[in-house]
């Protein structure tokens, strides 16, 4: 199924066209930015930092998180097409869908908590998602390095 | 100017150093990487702020995130410079990274006017109104930079010489 997919006329594109591989890549570091930018600042607010700031500036901003990472889904999927069979049975590649997976269900707990009255319980999955989006960083530049 | 710094230091025991730890580099990337979240995190909602959308926060308070933004700014700084003595003829000629640092570099101009003159002028304002047009210029001019900025880094590896 996944050289099937590398085959395909969407995997051909990606792998063989001079630019769509650096474009997707581009377009990805992007999304992360956007992503695991707005988590680790509501997770590091819920933590205790950044002083008077609202924690409801972050419901605002679920909606653009959401963007992100629909931008990062996309352009993940196609970059996987291109390379679907090495990517799959890598352990990085691997690791880090199953971090994305956490943080993001993780995301949809937080956000109905975003209220300046910050329970024990709301700290708890801050720390867990900030390690889960960190070793999705980690994850997702060790494709390059473990095979 | 860069290629000739770039011949001075190519021989450098810190290149032989970097170039030699076989684990260094992608540390170095991994933690760029979590930099220019921080950076990019915390300029968003200052930013977006500044540009007019979430009205109903006092902008002053999301200000409160700028050490996030200066210790993002300083990791991928002090990596960034570890990533050009551990390959300076490759960087020193590469377009993509001359366009990055050049992008970097109206960033930083853009900062220093919205900290110098933008800043003092919209604090005497009523908060409610809409957001002055200079303000937008500087909100848009960060948030466009930034990107340029992530878009090119990225790029670096694909492109020519320039």
């Amino acid at each position: 199924m996944f050289v099937w997919l590398e085959n395909s006329t969407v995997g051909m594109w990606v792998s063989s066209s001079l630019w769509a591989y650096p474009f997707l890549l581009s377009v990805h570091i992007v999304g992360l930015a956007i992503v695991v930018g707005l988590f680790s600042m509501r997770d590091l607010r819920l933590l205790g930092m950044f002083g008077t700031l609202p924690v409801n500036t972050f419901s605002n901003l679920g909606k653009l998180a959401l963007a992100g990472f629909i931008l990062n889904a996309i352009s993940g999927l196609l970059l996987f097409t291109s390379q679907a069979s090495i990517f799959v049975t890598s352990v990085p590649f691997l690791s880090k869908i199953v971090a994305i997976t956490a943080g993001m269900i993780l995301a949809h707990s937080i956000q109905k908590k975003l209220n300046d009255d910050i329970s024990s319980s709301t700290r708890i999955l801050a720390s867990i998602s900030i390690a889960c989006w960190i070793a999705a960083i980690i994850g997702g530049r060790l494709i390059a390095y473990i095979f | 100017m860069l290629v000739s710094f770039a011949e001075s230091i190519v021989d450098s025991s810190l290149t032989q150093w970097i170039q030699g730890t076989y684990w260094l580099w992608p540390v170095m990337e991994i933690t760029h990487f979590i930099g220019l979240t921080l950076l990019l995190g915390g300029l968003i909602v200052i930013d977006l702020r500044m540009a007019g959308f979430m009205r109903s926060i006092d902008p002053a308070t999301t200000h409160k995130l700028l050490p996030a933004v200066i210790f993002g700014f300083s990791l991928n700084l002090i990596t960034g410079i570890l990533f050009f003595y551990g390959d300076p003829m490759r960087y020193a000629i590469n377009i993509g990274f001359q366009i990055k640092m050049v992008l970097v570099l109206i960033a930083g101009i853009n900062a220093a006017l919205y900290h110098f003159k933008v800043d003092p002028l919209l604090r005497t304002m009523d908060r409610n109104l809409a957001s002055p047009i200079v303000a937008k210029l500087v909100a848009f001019t960060s948030l466009g930079a930034w990107t340029g900025v992530l878009l090119l880094g990225r790029l670096i590896p694909y492109v020519g010489t320039g």
